[in-house]
């Protein structure tokens, strides 16, 4: 009787897996994940790339800094329009606002994508701005584009004289929901994660967000923390900063306290870090939240400023 | 905190020595002491130290107290990166099959954890936190004075970025190896 019942209760568990391993999200077509194109990066590339507007840069325009701008897991170039809006007005900044491999196209491509995959678009940028004489680049992540950057300044992609500056906002390296670390056992069984957003937000991140992409950040953060605790180091010439909120809710604190150890300059000298006191995941981007209060828009600004000055100095 | 709790293992062990010494002849006592191994799930190794005491009026050795110390500087963070991060243990767990070589065990544990972060610019950082988990597993006792004991568990009280340090995690794996040091 008892190893009827054993065996009656692994079959249910098991038919319950199954059933949970063939959920497919029910996507319509305002979201990101659907067939409809939504990030204009995708058919409107000259006005994101600066090495697909300016076909045969001048000599004023190859020494005028240009800011590569890569946005986080799961989302897309909107991520970084706040800051285009503020440079503009600002000018003296080239902007080029990269759509990271595998982002802003059908949930099956965001799925079927590594994090390889990912920083293809920044490899690309990069060399495709090299390639044009253009001498001063620059580099913003927020979020999971810090890890693919480490990891470009670890395989050598990014190499000496390749960027000035490169500006970290929130990077991940340990999650601030930890549950993450489970993705590869609970993952199966979940299909996906759903999110809540706001209307603005809908066309511009993914609603669905497969366990198969939840498996690739997870190992890439994974191994970017391994990488920091042996220590990686920046290329000559290329110094780094990293803004990082106090209370984030997605990318835990302390993974700035980890690149601090273990991302150092060629002298061994340390990384510059601004800890800000904010309850929100990359503050940088506030069209499109919730709730943005006044303490938020001073935080922006501050960051913003910071950034204009080092980047055109 | 950490202080408070060094002092009640203290006093606990205390109390434990004091009551072998004043009633040795009516019950039987176990003392064993050994190291402990522990891995957490996508993150550290943190090793160290670990007390275990059992006696005849803990519901018949089915009971055992413990003491532990583990620490990322006696594993991930030797000549590395790793943040040097401690963890301090008091723990009480039922073994199950007593008088068997082979024993499953249910273990509540409660301590102190603190992360070193450094650096004054991380001071606004959780660097600290009381600890409470849950473990379970196996346990085999040696025909000499080893044990060998095996578990997995989940830490209740782990960090999720708005608040408690961001390096303790949820889940970790534990091997302890015991020397009998004292039996009765």
């Amino acid at each position: 009787m008892k190893r009827i019942h054993l065996i009656i209760s692994i079959a249910l568990l098991l038919s319950l897996s199954f059933a949970a391993c063939n959920k497919t999200p029910d996507i319509t077509d305002d979201m990101l994940d659907g067939e409809k194109i939504f990030d204009p990066s995708l058919y409107d590339s000259a006005k994101y790339l600066v090495s697909v507007a300016i076909e045969n840069p001048t000599t004023a325009q190859i020494n005028t800094p240009v800011l590569i701008a890569a946005h986080g897991y799961s989302a897309t170039t909107y991520e970084w329009d706040d800051f285009r809006t503020y440079a503009d007005a600002k000018g003296g900044l080239l902007i080029s606002q990269v759509l990271l491999g595998g982002h802003g196209r059908t949930y099956d491509d965001f799925k079927n994508s590594s994090w390889k995959d990912w920083s293809i678009s920044i490899i690309d940028e990069y060399n495709a701005l090299r390639a044009k004489g253009y001498n001063n680049i620059n580099f913003v992540g927020s979020s999971t584009a810090c890890p693919l950057v480490i990891q470009l300044i670890k395989d050598g992609t990014i190499a000496k004289g390749g960027m000035q500056n490169i500006l970290m906002v929130d990077p991940i390296v340990v999650p601030s929901d930890k549950m993450l670390t489970l993705v590869g056992l609970i993952g199966p069984m979940l299909g996906y994660l759903e999110t809540n957003m706001t209307e603005e937000e809908e066309g511009h991140w993914y609603h669905f967000r497969p366990q198969e992409t939840l498996k690739e950040l997870m190992k890439l953060i994974d191994l970017t923390r391994k990488d920091l605790e042996n220590s990686v180091y920046l290329p000559t010439g290329t110094k780094v900063k990293v803004y990082k909120s106090i209370h984030d809710p997605t990318a835990d604190a302390v993974s700035a306290v980890m690149i601090f150890k273990g991302l150092k300059n060629r002298d061994n000298s340390k990384i510059d870090i601004l800890m800000l006191e904010s309850d929100k995941h990359v503050i940088t981007r506030l069209n499109g939240r919730e709730t943005v209060s006044n303490h938020d828009r001073e935080i922006q600004k501050q960051v913003f400023d910071d950034m204009y000055k080092i980047l055109t100095k | 905190m950490m202080r408070k709790i060094l002092f009640f293992g203290l006093l606990l062990f205390a109390f434990i020595g004091l009551h072998a010494q004043a009633d040795s002849s009516a019950v039987n006592r176990e003392i064993k002491a050994g190291i402990r191994i522990q891995k957490t799930q996508k993150l550290y190794w943190e090793n160290g130290f670990t007390i275990d005491y059992t006696c005849s009026k803990l519901w018949d050795k089915r009971i055992h107290l413990g003491l532990s110390y583990v620490s990322s500087r006696l594993g991930s963070a030797i000549a590395s990166n790793a943040i040097k991060q401690d963890n301090y243990i008091f723990s009480a767990a039922y073994h199950f099959r007593r008088n068997k070589s082979f024993q499953p065990i249910a273990r509540l544990n409660a301590g102190y954890f603190y992360a070193d972060y450094e650096d004054p610019i991380f001071n606004e950082l959780d660097n600290s936190s009381l600890l409470v988990s849950i473990d379970a597993g196996v346990y085999y006792q040696f025909d000499f004075p080893l044990t060998i004991g095996l578990s997995a568990g989940y830490n209740l009280s782990s960090g999720n970025g708005e608040s408690g340090p961001g390096s303790l995690y949820p889940i970790f794996y534990q091997m302890s190896l015991f020397y009998t040091v004292f039996k009765q």
